[in-house]
């Protein structure tokens, strides 16, 4: 079976977090961009998990080719990673601008999907740490007529083309089958990726990705033309209004503490 | 029939339907309405609630509409984006609005890669300029910045509103809707994700608590989350986490208070150890009151909360689950 694995490079969001939190997060000129150019580039923390969730069935039996695919003008060094883990093919596909919209994203990776002769299963992260939209993977999986499986933290082979799949649902965990071909998110409960050995990193150095451009998959104007266009980003304020408790010890804090909240009612 | 220009979409088959969200999306919605000079429609998939007319005056919906379908009863997302694509089709809505819960995160874009349309998630407002695009404004890197987006697709659009970002304001409407059948045609439709084991909560939600104790990295150690709990139980509450407690494996991630995890709405949200990360906010910022403990007076948590205690929180909590203990 063949398994895509859709990636995508990001701001690393726990850099991102630590200038928020210190209140130093500031967008650039352009009204869109962070200007922290100090925040590295990874890649995005639920794909490595898809990824993981890819090799994982293989290690489980699964007879699978792995291709790995980012959009982005040079996403070399996370598709070098999934190369180190033991991707076997990996692809870089070029955007129609330098901020394509979800839609354009998806007609890209369901042109490169079709371009392989199409794929049993299809792995995203739940959602990007960026812009947090995930809507990716549905349009993918509408673009191609395949099913749709969101938030899992296993995916399973069961016989034939069926699928078991885990989703972490607000009430709890659900188990859904489905067959094959299908697009399945991966979610954070799926545990840690592994990660590569020193030596597969060093051979993996010298991959290439396979770059692919829009004219390369057949995709048309319709399917690149934006719906959703970025004008602007900003940095939300939070109006503080806290009353620090006063005491000298743990007890003395902590008994003002619920005295408070018992006068003001939130404490029966 | 009257033009629709914004039609909210409740799904009584989506998990994290409930009627204060309903009324948060159309007192946005009728806000879009009004600015793209239409009527505001409430379109009911699956059972009507039975206040619906009445929510519906309130709100000034013009036509209160209704898809039922046995294939619609709860989750199945074949036929809901169906059921979508045939009305947004037939009836060239400008904006459908969704609350946004777990089914909802997965149809809404679904709709919109059948329809060819624009898709934002995770909006907080939305803006019309005359004559212009809907500009969508919405939540990214966790929280930490808003985004704006506007929608040029000429078709519908399919915005997806955070919980607790709208407050609803009520404004009589001239009418009270009764609910009108609006006829699918679902009979092609097989499902093709099948259940096999339904999702069970135990116990009490989180969702429903009026009191929770949440603790995040500060404590330290796995074995420390029994103070959170113990807490929790001697205010009558229930635990919560951070995400990092979480990846770490120290508790189950049902406890998840974020983005990623539950978004909560209690009365008092206790916050100990926590940082304050716009993903965490995410999930308790609708609380009444918060109250932090945290070592550092700086951390981004004082700015959420209306009580804080400068300090650690494995000394603070033992004292605090003697004090509870002790009544008032």
């Amino acid at each position: 079976m063949r398994i895509v694995v859709c990636i995508k490079e990001v701001l690393d969001p726990d850099a991102v977090n630590n200038y928020a939190l210190a209140g130093r997060l500031e967008i650039g000129e352009d009204g869109k961009t962070l200007t922290q150019t100090t925040i590295p580039q990874l890649m995005n923390g639920f794909d490595e998990q898809a990824i993981e969730a890819a090799l994982r069935l293989r290690d489980a039996g699964a007879d699978c080719t792995i291709c790995v695919v980012s959009v982005g003008a040079d996403p070399g060094n996370p598709l070098r990673h999934a190369a180190a883990l033991g991707a076997d093919e990996v692809a870089a596909l070029t955007p129609p601008s330098s901020a394509p919209d979800s839609h354009a994203v998806a007609s890209l990776l369901a042109g490169y999907i079709r371009s392989l002769g199409g794929a049993e299963l299809v792995l995203c992260g739940r959602q990007a740490s960026d812009d947090d939209q995930g809507v990716v993977p549905a349009l993918v999986g509408e673009m191609l007529g395949m099913t749709v499986v969101t938030i899992a933290r296993s995916v399973e082979l069961g016989d034939g083309a069926r699928l078991r799949i885990t989703r972490v649902t607000p009430d709890g965990d659900e188990i859904v089958e489905t067959d094959a071909p299908a697009v399945v998110t991966i979610s954070n409960e799926l545990g840690d990726p592994r990660y590569p050995t020193a030596a597969n990193k060093l051979k993996a150095r010298r991959v290439k990705p396979t770059v692919l451009t829009p004219e390369d998959l057949s995709l048309g104007a319709d399917a690149l033309a934006p719906r959703v266009v970025l004008t602007r980003q900003f940095v939300p304020t939070v109006q503080g209004n806290c009353e620090f408790i006063a005491g000298d010890t743990p007890a003395e804090l902590a008994d003002r503490l619920v005295a408070r909240l018992r006068e003001d009612k939130l404490l029966t | 029939m009257t033009t629709r220009s914004a039609v909210v979409c409740t799904w009584s088959g989506a998990r994290g339907e409930n009627l204060e969200e309903t009324e948060a999306a159309l007192t946005l919605a009728r806000k879009t309405s009004a600015a793209l000079g239409g009527n505001l429609h409430w379109l009911v998939v699956g059972s009507v609630p039975e206040e619906a007319p009445e929510i519906a005056q309130r709100h000034g919906v013009a036509a209160l509409e209704h898809i039922e379908d046995p294939k619609l009863a709860g989750g199945q997302a074949d036929a809901f984006v169906e059921a979508l694509a045939q009305y947004c089709t037939a009836h060239t809505p400008k904006l459908v609005l969704f609350n946004q819960g777990f089914d909802i995160r997965l149809v809404a874009p679904r709709l919109a890669g059948r329809l060819g349309s624009g898709v934002v998630m995770n909006a907080v407002d939305i803006d019309v300029a005359p004559d212009g695009p809907l500009s969508v404004t919405a939540s990214a890197y966790g929280g930490d910045t808003r985004v704006i987006y506007e929608i040029t697709d000429a078709g519908t659009c399919i915005v997806s509103l955070l919980a607790n970002a709208v407050t609803p304001e009520r404004g009589e409407g001239a009418v009270r809707p009764t609910p009108e059948p609006v006829a699918v045609d679902l009979s092609e439709i097989e499902e093709r994700v099948r259940v096999v084991e339904a999702a069970h909560t135990e116990g009490p939600r989180l969702e429903d608590a009026e009191i929770i104790v949440a603790g995040g990295r500060g404590l330290a150690s796995p074995e420390n989350y029994k103070l959170v709990e113990q807490l929790a139980e001697a205010l009558g509450g229930l635990p919560g986490a951070s995400r990092p407690l979480v990846d770490e494996g120290w508790v189950d991630s049902s406890r998840q208070v974020g983005l990623t995890g539950k978004i909560t709405r209690p009365g008092l949200y206790l916050a100990a150890g926590i940082s304050g990360a716009s993903q965490h906010m995410a999930g308790c910022a609708a609380a009444k009151s918060i109250a932090a403990i945290n070592t550092d007076p700086d951390a981004a948590i004082f700015r959420y909360a209306r009580y804080g205690i400068v300090g650690d929180c494995l000394e603070i909590l033992p004292e605090l689950i003697r004090a509870a203990k002790q009544g008032s």
